[in-house]
């Protein structure tokens, strides 16, 4: 009967996505933050005032090109920083279950010593008849 | 089970996030935004009331960022933050109880559903049940989480999580009986 | 007088305090730090909540082991175990032992097991927490001449899943409700090797 009910929970329980565009107008509220060091030091490295002289095709296309390889690197190098993070996690973790795995073992053995001893102290009774009979 | 986000990518969306990434974080929310839309929105029975308390979820995730140590962690901290901040909007008055007269229609059914009929009148008797009660059968069975982990979550015993379960299911199976959703045969 | 008044409330209040903030069920095991390096091998295992569910985290369901393990797992909030093993008889300090089985006869705390086996001169003693009906901890200790385990389980112990530890890894089960032995599934596997 659970089972059944349970089935028809997860059926009736299935998620729902929020109305379009969700994430833009969260993102929309949230609050301003202080800027991370890497992206105030790019900012601080564009030029103040605009050049006297109309900038070169190659000049308009400098300034942001800079920026765009900055902003690669950073990424390129957060997602080093993130892999290195996610491989000591996953080897923390894989040794965390060994442990753990081992303490399970040492304990159902340990149960498994109490059970023979008991076994050992109590051994099976004798047979009934054998001894109604003996004369 | 709803897999988790488990992609090197997603991990470094994290990284990225907790730097001050403002696209990551919107990344971010849109892998989870699903989870905790519905968590709102099956406590609270109003999607209004659910987009409000996802944006609310989120925005607290935003300013404690720094506190989320791994991917498993931000799933579990959102469902927690999430499934509180029903119960205590359930709880105080400013809130009504969900009924099933919500104006907006329910996402379409899947092909695989053989009685949607069923399957929206039984997500509407959830709303009948008390709010934590309401929230450990929504953890259980909308995110399919473990016992241990609703305790943990909703910061109850675990022999009180597996209560509210038992008790839950049968108020159900009552109410679909009373219902006529189903006859007393058809759940002995 | 006031001061020896004094002491002893202040003796109090260190001891207690401690205490006070134990779990229900929980001993406090030390680490042996001197046996881990007599012992040819040693399983120390300090595994709080947290730990429990970060390495849960990381066991393999498909594996049908694990898996159990990871049921077992989730109403318990710790696992302690101290476990070594020696190269010679008895070179394990009785005094260490004795320090945790006075804790044992704390209120809560009823032994279910006492188990001496003269033919592997061994001595087990199984315990349990019991608070209002439910068992919240478990301690074993075990001695042997060349091996002594003291284990502790916390958390709300369901009995049946206790049962199926016993009778995972090749272990027969223990019907510790009736302190009647069950009928024996499998023989379990003797170690015959043990580290040079």
């Amino acid at each position: 009967m659970n089972e059944d009910i349970e089935n028809r929970l997860r059926a009736a329980l299935r998620r729902m996505d929020p109305p379009e565009g969700f994430a833009e107008r969260l993102l929309a509220a949230l609050p301003e933050q202080d800027l991370p060091a890497r992206v105030a030091a790019l900012r601080a490295a564009r030029p103040v005032a605009r050049p006297a002289v109309a900038p070169s095709r190659w000049q308009r296309l400098a300034a942001p090109a800079a920026l765009a390889a900055s902003l690669v690197m950073a990424v390129y190098l957060g997602q080093q920083i993130g892999a290195q993070r996610y491989a000591n996690e996953q080897r923390a973790g894989l040794e965390a279950s060994r442990e753990l795995m081992q303490a399970l073992r040492v304990t159902s053995k340990k149960l498994d010593v109490a059970y023979e001893a008991m076994r050992d102290h109590n051994p099976p009774p004798a047979n009934a008849d054998s001894e109604e009979t003996r004369t | 089970m709803h897999a988790e986000p488990a992609s090197f990518d997603t991990r470094a969306l994290l990284t990225n996030a907790r730097a001050g990434d403002r696209v990551a974080f919107a990344s971010l929310v849109r892998l989870h935004q699903s989870s905790v839309y519905s968590i709102g929105y099956r406590m609270l029975g109003r999607r209004d009331a659910a987009e409000d308390l996802a944006q609310d979820v989120f925005l607290q995730l935003y300013r404690k960022l720094d506190s989320i140590e791994t991917l498993e962690h931000l799933g579990f901290w959102l469902r927690r933050v999430a499934a509180n901040l029903a119960i205590d909007r359930l709880r105080s008055s400013a809130w009504s109880t969900p009924s099933l007269h919500d104006d907006v229609p329910e996402p379409a059914a899947p092909e695989s559903d053989d009685d949607p009929l069923m399957t929206r009148a039984l997500a509407g008797l959830l709303g009948e049940l008390a709010p934590a009660a309401r929230a450990v059968m929504v953890l259980r069975y909308q995110e399919d989480r473990d016992v241990a982990e609703i305790a943990h979550a909703l910061e109850m015993p675990v022999n009180t999580v597996k209560s509210h379960i038992k008790r839950s299911l049968t108020a159900l199976r009552g109410k679909m009986i009373g219902a006529r959703l189903v006859t007393a045969e058809d759940m002995p | 007088m006031n001061a020896g008044i004094f002491s002893c409330l202040a003796l109090l209040s260190l001891v207690a305090g401690p205490l006070s903030a134990q779990t229900a069920g929980q001993l406090k095991l030390p680490e042996f730090p001197t046996l881990a390096d007599k012992a040819a091998e040693s399983v120390v295992v300090t595994f709080d909540s947290k730990m429990l569910n970060f390495a849960g985290s990381f066991l393999n369901t498909k594996d049908p082991d694990e898996a159990k393990a990871k049921k077992l797992i989730a109403s318990l909030t710790g696992i302690y175990v101290r476990n070594y093993t020696f190269d010679a008889d008895y070179v394990y300090p009785k005094a260490d032992i004795d320090a945790v089985r006075r804790q044992l006869n704390a209120p809560g705390w009823s032994r279910i097991v006492e188990a001496r086996s003269k033919h592997e001169q061994s001595d087990v003693n199984v315990f349990m927490f019991v608070e209002g009906e439910k068992a919240r901890g478990l301690a074993i200790i075990a001695s042997e001449p060349r091996e002594f385990t003291i284990v502790n389980i916390v958390g709300n112990i369901d009995l049946e899943d206790l049962h199926d530890l016993e009778g995972r890894f090749g272990v027969p089960d223990l019907d510790i409700e009736t302190g009647k032995e069950a009928p024996k599934k499998e023989s379990p596997k003797k170690e015959t090797a043990k580290k040079p």
